[in-house]
């Protein structure tokens, strides 16, 4: 038996002390994509990140489909927070096709996209809980969640997947007397998110077990290139609503909440803090909207790009800064279109956190970097 | 005494809880209730009517065969087909209508954005679950039948939280 095993087959000598465990790509604890972890006893040793388990191949489909019917596909990535999925193809293919948006139009999507991301963050908030073994925060954020869904549903017809932004404006028109039921649940849903925290935030049992877990400097956040509320909690004030605003965020009043510590229980905190600036953000907006007006420019079937021509525009999602590339040929499909995840690029730093760590932290260090695997894989 | 503290207020605002209303939907029993009929779209303006993207529905007297919808739905999901159908109209020389397989259908009204005649909606009926893959599939017949929906239940909003009333 003197054959040579390809690199692959070869058997891998097995350390004494060093186990390598799989967790996932089924595990309910990491989503749908495999950790590999190597533990010395209870400490982690190493840790291999393994997306792609969830590839449907969204940018290759991209290329069949021409500018409009690519719309209910491009929102599957992350069916909870799909208006800001959607929206930076949606503003690329704008400036492609060359389309003046009309002033409400902008507004109902920017509250449409505050909406999405106090709605994925509450899912996303439910599942940290229930990974902390919380089963109080995984009940409450899935309840009260059903608030702003039936704001979203109200307006687009569609509980997720809305499928309400186009180039040109949004689908539909607001229903009548949204305004009245979107401020009164907004309102409330505010009320309830502050109560969450001395059940959660303030609770001393959730900070003994997250403050000072996966520790990222800011230097460390930087170098990384991570994006989002990981970045906000290592203490760098980056938000794409400020710093590059787009549609109408540069008119509406709000701030971006920074925190310095940089470890797990900062990085859960701050997608809370930002949803009161959401709630803010959508009380202004309503405020702010022109009372009536077109929606939605009137767009020619099957438009076409100006011969080559690309485009980049990015928005700050859920899970933090979200780029679209389009680039056309003059046909009505796009030629390519690549999405540049938030998600993906906070997990490089995953590896980093997790060395030293203890088994029973991973959980929260892995889930409290916003990381969302389908989106990921796209 | 901060950690006791804190652990006291925690399970303060849960027991605080007790006095507060329910908020759950009881599905079959309660169904929510959705703004308008359905979405529609307006072609004059190309704006959308806001409502609910349910099942559709077909006006026979409207629909001219023109397979816009067919073709809106061959990049998304390729769940409309063009039948023949037996009853013959003047707009519709050809005779054949949109037939629809909720097996593959997203609900994402591309295809009533497309429809030029104001023959295709959609509706607020969403309980399509069916005991074969066959009857998943509405022929034009019954893509006619305007849905019985009972739907009442809205959130209300109280001092003591809020529920479905």
């Amino acid at each position: 038996m003197n054959k040579e095993l390809p690199p692959g087959l070869a058997l891998q000598k097995v350390d004494e002390r060093i186990m390598t465990l799989n967790v996932g790509p089924q595990h309910p604890g990491s989503g749908h994509m495999r950790i590999i972890v190597q533990i010395d006893g209870d400490f982690i040793v190493a840790c291999d990140p393994d997306p792609g388990y969830v590839h449907r191949g969204e940018e290759k489909m991209a290329e069949y489909r021409n500018y409009i019917t690519n719309i209910p596909h491009l929102e599957r990535p992350v069916i909870h927070d799909s208006c800001n999925v959607l929206y930076p193809y949606v503003l690329g293919v704008e400036e492609l096709l060359g389309i003046e948006v009309p002033e409400r139009a902008k507004y109902i999507r920017v509250i449409a996209s505050e909406l999405n991301r106090c709605v994925y963050t509450m899912y996303w908030l439910a599942i940290y809980g229930i990974f902390l073994g919380h089963s109080t925060m995984f009940m409450w954020p899935a309840g009260d969640r059903e608030l702003l869904i039936d704001l979203l549903e109200k307006m687009t017809g569609a509980r997720v997947t809305h499928a309400h932004f186009v180039p040109g404006g949004v689908r539909n028109d607001l229903p009548p007397n949204f305004e009245d039921v979107c401020l009164r649940q907004v309102n409330y849903f505010e009320k309830r998110i502050k109560e969450y925290a001395a059940v959660f935030y303030d609770n001393p049992i959730l900070i003994a077990r997250t403050a000072n877990t996966g520790v990222l400097s800011r230097e460390d956040a930087i170098r990384l290139g991570t994006t989002g509320s990981v970045l906000r909690a290592s203490g760098v004030d980056y938000d794409l609503r400020k710093k590059e605003p787009y549609d109408v965020y540069d008119e509406l009043d709000f701030q971006t909440n920074v925190l310095k510590e940089g470890d797990s229980y900062a990085r859960s905190k701050i997608p809370w803090l930002d949803m009161m600036e959401s709630c803010r953000i959508i009380r202004h907006a309503l405020q702010k909207m022109p009372k009536s007006g077109s929606v939605r420019v009137k767009l020619k079937p099957n438009p076409k790009g100006k011969g080559l021509d690309s485009v980049y525009k990015r928005v700050e999602s859920g899970r933090g800064s979200l780029g679209c590339y389009i680039v056309s040929d003059g046909k009505p499909e796009p030629y390519r279109v690549k999405l540049s995840v938030g998600s993906f690029r906070n997990l490089i730093a995953l590896p980093y956190l997790l060395k030293g760590e203890k088994l029973g932290n991973m959980p929260s260090v892995y889930w409290s970097l916003n990381y969302w695997p389908v989106e990921a894989d796209r | 005494m901060n950690t006791a503290t804190g652990i006291i207020k925690a399970l303060n605002s849960g027991i605080k809880h007790l006095a507060i209303k329910r908020f759950t939907l009881r599905y079959p029993e309660e169904k929510l209730k959705f703004v308008g009929d359905g979405y529609q779209f307006d072609p004059s303006t190309g704006v959308g009517i806001a409502g609910y993207k349910g099942r559709h529905m077909l006006f026979h007297d409207h629909c001219t065969g023109c397979q816009l919808c067919s073709i809106a739905c061959e990049g998304v999901a390729e769940a409309i087909a063009m039948v023949k159908v037996p009853e013959e109209h003047k707009q519709n020389k050809k005779a054949i209508m949109p037939q629809i397989d909720y097996g593959k259908c997203v609900f994402c009204g591309l295809c009533v954005d497309a429809c030029p005649f104001y023959a295709l909606y959609m509706t607020n009926d969403y309980e399509l679950s069916s005991f074969s893959k066959e009857g998943l599939i509405y022929t034009p017949a019954q893509l006619q039948v305007k849905p019985f929906v009972s739907q009442d239940s809205e959130i209300k909003i109280t001092d003591r939280g809020a529920t479905h009333g």
